[in-house]
């Protein structure tokens, strides 16, 4: 096959190229580990974590808009890509300096008050060290790309197996569903697609039942809406985080992002996980594995593999350290029964242990929640056929639930909404079979304390805060987002969320569900704002949701 | 939850930044027991879902005086609750887009000027500097306050939260008022979720549900809650110092101190609390359509989240404070039209001097909740309803 000619796009000063396709990530990362932004306020080294698009590790300044991720934009010719937030350089910045000089965080609601003569100088050294990036440019495009509007029986959010199993099986039943996917997809006949588009806000117009309105935006960055009585979000699931100290390190990155497409040069690496993700990864890294963490048993697939290619297995394990200053240098392991410490070197750690639902879509829509012990994580309420609470709005797949026996199917899904708009009887929830990860958590939190433990690295958030603001006896995630910022940053509360629930439950000794969750505001992505403008005219002509 | 005591001299509905300045004034008067209760959690309301936009340039002098009072409060904030409310004067700027438009800001500039404040107004090219990228013809002027400015609401809250129960005050959280007992035409008691306590006065602090709580005890007021919606965008490094509001859609926004663009603008919904307070997708793309039409180099930024609140508006779009003439010890603090933040310390100290029966510095034809009552409206009014 011939290969089409080359991108060509500037990195600063210097003259790239990119295949065709090839996001920036993956272009930048062929001399080496890509270094491109410092965290937010104490200018901590970054990289990319998530591989998915939410993260703040692949942020880059794009043809004069600040913020884009990396991760997700495909190189296109004459692109111009900057480092943001650091001076000279990600690498070599010289604000990093901050992060010495305050070992223990800023306390940004009591401190800087005093002397107050200074406050106004406080108020500009802060405000320019917040943010990330520089305000935009002016693009000054002739015409913004016009809005993309559709009406379908039956919206499906995402193209992954489940969403085009619904599709196929609605498609049998004589129906024409519309299928939305934000990467590249391919559907069977008799479905239309929408692909790289996101949708980001979806609501329900008011009434018993209405239409859905979802809105989101397209790879030109112009608005995309669709109405349809149905909506079905098959949307997946993601690869969460895990806190322990430097969790943040360049290195420490999910099995979304060692799974995927970039190939990043992750070195010799560390997997943290005992189930079927763990050993994806240890399939796909192969001989880069030096070590599997896992927080309890370890299961005989993985034990097998393992063997195999000789590597150090540690069940019943915490990770409680990364070693090094700058790029992640090695992990400190301590077994969970007290026995020993061990550090490992290597220069990537893995993170594989926890699967959590991408529900966001659902919970903004207003779907209720359900608390599952493991992995530690609200899911949908459904019924057996994926209704949620709210009419005609649907789950299926890994945003819907565990897999198991009752988890809805996707030809269940299609046969109820071939059925029509029916309110929904939610299942008994199973009966919890495992200990969940609270008590993991609860030994976390007794761990000596030394370097930050950044709880959301988005807004560089660290545990001690939570803990600072639970001892002043502020209580409930919803209370500890407005005290702390945490879940308020760019991921929309995606990595630490999950984490901070554990927490919240253990320092105040009470139920995940009692801890609550956070209204799901919109959108569940950032949306720019030249998209959403581009449908406000359409928008403004029908019935407001 | 259990109560701490079976009486209180006086109960607060309402845990908000009235409510707790008005717990602060009492306490320090000494008129306790006092119970502060609150059907959520701290924030939940209004005091938790503002723009944070603190202002002193209003139509009337009596909104003035009480506003100019509430930012020197806040100038102090620091140092009076050891919790720091990042207030920032970077000015309020309000656009003209038309001449007609910049003639009302000139009057009320006269007045803002009058009463000793160093308001200014300014040419396109003048907000042009102050605006950087504003589009081209979006604005013929405009009327700035330097000393205006922009908190970040949520220590407020957490400052007076924590000095009011420092000074001995009872703060239920998560305890709905259900309504009061009378004896003899005057308040006896509060019924709330948690049962009943006796007391000789209740302060309905209850923001954009204190119409709601008012006409559960019996009494007609005019108070309307209406959904109003704002959104955050990504943060920036710092471009824009000033807040800037806008007349023809209630248009307002600033950058805070974490560098996102947060604002918003009015789009018509229901009155009412019933329906909760959801976001609107129809809210954001009208918001983001304003603000890229304004600014145009904003296109590729990225909006974060949206939220919505309510405001509590009074017809004269004066605030209600002082004691109910039709039911002795129902004190008014309410009617804030979505700027409670903005006249809390000062109003806040009115209510309090009402529960203690003092004698109030303020125009009953402005402020009193007996205004209503009377036959005919009266001719005043608070009009400068924006941002």
């Amino acid at each position: 096959m011939a290969s089409a000619s080359p991108r060509r796009f500037r990195f600063g000063r210097t003259a790239r190229e990119a295949r065709p396709g090839e996001t920036v990530l993956a272009a930048l990362s062929r001399d080496g580990w890509p270094s491109v932004v410092r965290s937010v306020r104490y200018h901590r080294p970054r990289g990319p974590f998530c591989g998915v698009g939410d993260c703040t590790g692949c942020l880059v300044r794009l043809n004069g808009v600040p913020n884009q991720r990396a991760c997700r934009r495909e190189v296109q010719d004459g692109d111009v890509v900057r480092t943001e937030n650091s001076w000279p350089s990600p690498r070599h910045d010289l604000f990093g300096a901050l992060d010495l000089l305050l070992p223990r965080g800023l306390d940004t609601v009591h401190g800087l008050r005093r002397p107050e003569a200074l406050r106004r100088i406080y108020q500009r050294v802060v405000r320019r060290l917040a943010g990330f990036g520089e305000p935009p440019e002016l693009v000054g495009r002739s015409s913004p790309p016009a809005a993309t509007s559709r009406t379908a029986e039956v919206l499906i959010v995402g193209a992954g197996r489940s969403g085009r199993a619904v599709a196929e099986a609605l498609v049998r039943a004589g129906r024409r569903p519309l299928v939305v996917d934000r990467s590249a997809a391919t559907l069977g006949g008799g479905a239309d697609l929408l692909d790289h588009a996101t949708v980001t806000l979806l609501a329900p117009t008011a009434g018993p039942s209405g239409t859905f309105t979802a809105v989101g935006f397209d790879a030109r960055g112009a608005g995309v809406v669709v109405r349809a009585p149905a909506v079905v979000v098959a949307t997946g699931s993601y690869d969460a985080a895990l806190l322990f100290e430097g969790c943040d390190r360049p290195g420490v990155v999910t099995a979304d992002l060692a799974l995927g497409p970039a190939e990043l040069p992750l070195g010799p690496s560390v997997i943290v996980g005992d189930g079927r993700r763990a050993e994806a990864v240890v399939a796909r890294l192969a001989d880069e594995v030096v070590g599997v963490v896992a927080f309890g048993e370890i299961g005989p697939e993985l034990v097998a593999a393992a063997a195999e290619r000789g590597i150090a297995l540690y069940p019943r394990s915490r990770v409680v350290r990364a070693l090094g200053r700058g790029h992640l240098r090695g992990v400190e392991i301590a077994r969970r029964d007290g026995g020993g410490r061990y550090r490992l070197a290597c220069s990537s750690i893995v993170l594989a242990h926890r699967r959590l639902p991408n529900a966001q879509l659902l919970f903004q829509a207003g779907a209720a929640r359900r608390w599952s012990e493991l992995p530690g994580a609200y899911y949908p309420e459904l019924d057996g056929d994926g209704r949620t609470g709210v009419v005609g709005l649907y789950a299926v797949g890994s945003a819907a639930g565990p897999a198991g026996p009752a988890a809805p199917t996707p030809a269940g899904v299609a046969a109820a909404i071939a059925a029509g708009p029916q309110p929904s009887t939610p299942a008994e929830p199973a009966a919890p079979v495992r200990v969940g990860l609270r008590p993991y958590y609860a030994e976390l939190l007794r761990e000596p304390r030394r370097g930050k433990w950044v709880l959301c690295p988005c807004e560089d958030i660290l545990l001690e805060e939570v803990e600072r603001a639970s001892r002043r006896g502020y209580r409930g995630l919803e209370v500890i987002k407005r005290y702390t910022g945490v879940g308020t940053g760019l991921c929309q509360g995606r990595y630490c969320l999950p984490e901070a629930i554990l927490v919240l439950a253990n320092l105040e000794r009470r139920e995940p569900t009692e801890v609550g969750y956070i209204t799901q505001r919109p959108p569940v992505v950032p949306t720019p704002l030249g998209a959403l403008a581009s449908v406000a005219d359409e928008l403004e002509r029908s019935p407001a949701p | 939850m259990s109560l701490g005591r079976s009486g209180y001299r006086v109960v607060i509905v309402g845990a908000g930044i009235i409510g707790l300045y008005t717990a602060h004034h009492l306490a320090r008067a000494g008129a306790g027991p006092i119970l502060v209760v609150d059907r959520g959690f701290l924030s939940t309301g209004g005091s938790g879902r503002n723009g944070g936009g603190i202002r002193q340039q209003w139509e009337t002098r009596a909104t003035i005086r009480l506003a100019r009072e509430a930012v020197e409060a806040y100038r102090r904030f620091g140092r009076d609750f050891g919790h720091n409310i990042w207030f920032r004067q970077g000015g309020y700027l309000f656009l003209a887009e038309n001449p007609a438009e910049l003639a009302r800001l000139a009057r009320v500039h006269d007045v803002v000027l009058s009463e000793g404040l160093p308001s200014r107004l300014l040419t396109a090219d003048e907000v042009a500097q102050r605006v950087d990228g504003i589009a081209e013809g979006a604005a013929v002027g405009g009327a700035y306050l330097p000393t205006d400015g922009t908190i970040y609401p949520f220590p407020a809250v957490w400052g007076l939260y924590e000095a009011v129960r420092d000074e001995g005050v009872e703060v239920a959280l998560g305890v709905e008022a259900v309504g009061v007992e009378r004896d003899a035409g005057r308040i006896r008691g509060v019924i709330t979720s948690a049962g009943t306590v006796s007391a000789t006065t209740v302060v309905n602090a209850a923001g954009g549900w204190s119409g709601d709580l008012s006409r559960r005890c019996g009494l007609d007021v005019p108070n309307v809650a209406t959904r109003h919606e704002i959104l955050a965008t990504e943060p920036m490094k710092p471009f824009l110092d000033p807040m800037v509001v806008r007349a023809s859609d209630g248009l307002y926004f600033s950058q805070t101190m974490r560098g996102e663009l947060v604002g918003g603008l009015t789009v018509p919904h229901p009155p009412g609390t019933q329906r909760g307070v959801p976001s609107s997708p129809r809210f954001v793309a009208t918001m983001a359509r304003a603000l890229v039409r304004l600014l145009p180099r904003l296109e590729g930024l990225g909006v974060l989240r949206a939220w919505a609140g309510f405001y509590d508006d009074t017809p004269d779009g004066f605030p209600v404070l002082g004691e109910d003439p039709r039911l002795p010890g129902f004190v008014h603090a309410n009617g804030f039209g979505g700027h409670g933040f903005m006249l809390a310390p000062s109003a806040s100290r009115r209510v309090a001097a009402a529960v203690l029966g003092e004698r109030l510095d303020l125009d009953p034809k402005e402020f009193s909740p007996a205004r209503f009552l009377g036959p005919r409206p009266t001719d005043r009014a608070e009009r400068l309803q924006l941002g």
